[in-house]
């Protein structure tokens, strides 16, 4: 029996995730060699081409949110691995404690000073500074840091009386000068060749000026140098680029039989607002036979406007008036990104770096395969 | 890693890069020292110069009871 290619209708059933009442079906992709009598889907570069295309939703320096369609989970799944774990950062990594008389300990101190993401120049930052090794003498180790992969920072603040302050003052920061310690309280200390790469607006600082780093007392005192070092977030997650980097499956949500009147307007309560909107039934709707719209003709009807604000609850399918009336889904090759930046990289540049160091791991283990069999 | 190991990296290591780096320099204590201590009242907080052989007691409020300052000496810390 000769073999039928499959429909394109076929084809979009197949890259759909069954979300039903209790459970999820149809996880796992079939678009490879030998799953499907007589047809070929081993992998192919113009197919990929074909059936690939990116999508931008939002695109802000610190938040941006778009769309990989046609593309497998593997991939998918190593960029937002990638993007958290190997884009690098520059981060606090020791703290050279002076004086230290606050009620937070050293070792707590140093940690949340560790996690204070900060912003630089983005040549100096991705260009000029190097990475960091620790000598494999110790000895050495005060030769190790020069202008390229060291930065440096001060913190020194003291706590005192604040004699301008009303007498019935009851508010710490009035009573008291620096009862604060703020992320904005760091003070830069650019070294060699650094002024000319962190200058002015690209001076090294923290991206939030308030974060509270600690709170002090008249007499207290921080005294402080830290030095600064990239890294990335396989090793620490305070070098991780990203606040969040996530993506969702585009989810589908298909009425199959019409949904009319008060129950439409229920149905569309069952959603996010925006997913679901009420249309009325046109004249040609109700001239359709078999439609089930014949003799509803100016009812309000519920349709799909806008699926991808859907968060897929499953609230629709609780309500036995919506039995087989709606199938929801996911496509299982629409992959929706959301990247939040800390603040060193723009949004939209992590994921192209995060391209670019796959692209690189996959060049390097060819290199390596090559070798190999040589 | 043991607390003396750093000290303030200097200038001119013979380095290919240009620019060698050095930290800031720690505080200075030396004006603070020539025999005095200081402490810390525990009472009133106040910060109380002894010299040796003095009687352990705050010149300002009288309190007997008189704590050591922290050490003036540099702690290296990993932020993590
Ligand atoms: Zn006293």
């Amino acid at each position: 029996m000769p073999h039928k290619p499959p429909t394109q209708e076929e084809l979009e059933r197949r890259k759909i995730v069954g979300i039903h009442g209790e459970t999820i079906t149809d996880v796992t992709s079939t678009d490879f060699p030998g799953h499907y009598p007589g047809e070929e889907h081993s992998w192919d570069i113009d197919a990929f081409r074909r059936g690939f295309s990116v999508e931008f939703h939002q695109n802000d320096p610190y938040e941006a949110s778009f769309s990989l369609i046609g593309c497998d989970a593997s991939i998918a799944n190593a960029f937002r691995r990638i993007m958290i774990a190997d884009i690098p950062t520059l981060a606090i990594e020791t703290v050279f404690i002076n004086n230290n008389t606050s009620v937070i300990q050293d070792e707590v101190l140093s940690h949340r000073l560790g996690l204070i993401p900060f912003k630089g120049g983005h040549e100096g930052l991705h260009n000029f500074l190097k990475w960091w090794r620790k000598p494999a003498d110790e000895s050495q180790i005060n030769n190790s840091y020069y202008d390229f992969n060291t930065v440096s920072l001060r913190l020194e603040v003291k706590c005192e009386h604040n004699d301008a302050a009303a007498p019935n003052e009851t508010d710490p920061t009035k009573l008291y000068k620096h009862a604060h310690v703020y992320a904005r309280d760091i003070e830069f200390c650019p070294v060699g060749r650094q002024d000319r790469y962190f200058s002015g607006a690209d001076a090294i600082a923290p991206v939030n000026s308030d974060i509270l780093i600690a709170k002090l007392r008249p007499g207290q005192e921080i005294s402080l140098s830290m030095h600064m070092h990239k890294g990335v977030g396989s090793d620490h997650a305070k070098f991780s680029p990203v606040a969040t980097a996530s993506y969702r499956l585009m989810p589908v949500i298909r009425i199959e039989r019409p949904i009319l009147g008060a129950d439409a307007e229920k149905f569309a309560r069952c959603f996010p607002r925006g997913v679901i909107a009420l249309d009325k039934v046109t004249k040609e709707d109700a001239a359709q036979r078999g439609s089930g719209y014949e003799g509803h003709e100016g009812e309000v009807k519920a349709v799909v406007a806008d699926p991808m604000r859907d968060t897929v609850s499953r609230e629709c399918l609780r309500h036995p008036e919506f039995k087989d009336k709606v199938k929801l889904g996911r496509r299982r090759d629409h992959f929706i990104y959301l990247v939040e930046s800390t603040g060193q990289w723009e949004s939209d540049a992590i994921f192209l770096e995060a391209v670019a160091h796959l692209k690189k791991r996959a060049q390097d283990l060819e290199k390596q395969v090559v070798n190999m069999v040589r | 890693m043991s607390r003396e190991q750093y000290q303030v990296p200097t200038t001119g290591s013979g380095n290919t890069g240009g620019g060698a780096f050095s930290a800031p320099a720690p505080r200075d204590y030396a004006g603070e020292s020539g025999g005095v201590m200081y402490y810390m009242c525990g009472d009133c907080a106040v910060r109380v110069p002894l010299e040796k052989g003095a009687p352990i007691r705050c010149q300002k409020c009288g309190a007997r009871v008189l704590y050591k300052e922290r050490t003036k000496r540099m702690v290296q810390f990993e932020a993590r």
